[in-house]
């Protein structure tokens, strides 16, 4: 009896820490997100996105985000906008028709909030970027800018500004 | 003066009336939320607005007596109705709101109805003109 007491313990002891493992870090998109850009020219929301997010403050090592936009669900407030950024100038729909981004490591800063650094993949180019954010009460906060020549979306120059302040707010539940 | 208001007054509250009933009929098939942007108060108000100017128009025409020019006006006017659409094609709405390529399908139309009602309720308030009254004095 006395000699299979201790596997037991051990295997059980591994199963625990498994599931702690598992259960700890699994977060659910929640309504009420949104993904907005803003500049002086062109501002807009994107108002479909989804993804799985592993998030532990804890165990920043095993954290991950791999979050998708449909870019289809672009909305700048008018009609003949929302037509023109779907075309093949600017991102390009038909080919490219999600933003995703996939975090590699996350890490927290010196200031206390966290940095994901990963890859955005918006018509057909990849960059590796890091997003500072925020996660407090169930939420994720972040802003961040992006240059939308270095993905070829638009023409380089003309009105519509080159840099565009993205900010995003994600709630979640387990 | 009588008269040329309440041309302008009654082709205002008809426009209106039409206006708000092809709001609401947009807004029940299309299952579209526009009320932020204009809502019913909004769009009698600038029916009216828009009837009581074309009545001041005819009005400066009688009183100056140049009724011939009244088609000259009324080409206008509908050239006015016109170009006005170019504000719902090109405003932005809020982020907030869904689908607004719909709202210039819904806005348009309505920039026509006040002229409409306006032309359609001239023969009722054809009063005779100076040159028609000095002509029967004769």
């Amino acid at each position: 009896m006395k000699k299979i007491i201790f596997p037991i313990a051990i295997v059980a002891t591994m199963l625990l820490s498994a599931f702690t493992t598992i259960n700890s870090v699994s977060w659910k998109i929640a309504d009420g997100y949104s993904v907005k850009f803003t500049s002086d020219d062109p501002s807009g929301v994107f108002t479909s996105m989804k993804g799985d997010i592993s998030f532990d403050a804890n165990d920043l090592a095993n954290s991950k985000f791999n979050v998708t936009i449909d870019v289809n669900s672009i909305n700048m407030g008018n009609g003949m906008k929302n037509t023109k950024a779907k075309n093949a100038d600017w991102f390009d729909v038909e080919k490219y028709p999600t933003i995703t981004f996939t975090s590699s490591s996350i890490s927290k800063s010196s200031t206390g909030t966290y940095e994901a650094t990963g890859t955005l993949n918006m018509k057909g180019v990849q960059k590796q970027i890091t997003i500072p954010f925020n996660f407090t009460n169930n939420t994720f906060t972040g802003s961040f800018n992006i240059n939308r020549s270095d993905y070829n979306v638009g023409t380089p120059g003309g009105h519509a500004s080159s840099v565009l302040k993205i900010d995003v707010s994600v709630p979640v539940t387990k | 003066m009588k008269k040329t208001f309440f041309h302008g007054i009654i082709s205002g509250i008809l426009a209106a009336l039409a206006c708000i009933i092809y709001f609401k009929i947009y807004q029940n098939t299309l299952g579209t939320g526009f009320n932020k942007i204009i809502n019913p108060g909004s769009i009698s108000g600038a029916c009216i607005f828009g009837c009581m100017l074309m009545a001041i128009g005819y009005w400066l025409l009688e009183k100056f007596n140049k009724e011939k020019l009244k088609g000259v006006l009324n080409i206008i006017i509908a050239l006015l109705s016109f170009a006005s659409i170019l504000s719902p094609i090109s405003m932005s709405l809020p982020l907030d709101i869904k689908n607004p390529e719909l709202f210039p399908g819904l806005v348009i139309p309505m920039h026509f109805f006040p002229a409409l009602a306006f032309f359609c309720l001239v023969p009722f308030f054809k009063g005779k003109s100076m040159t028609d009254k000095v002509k029967h004095s004769e």
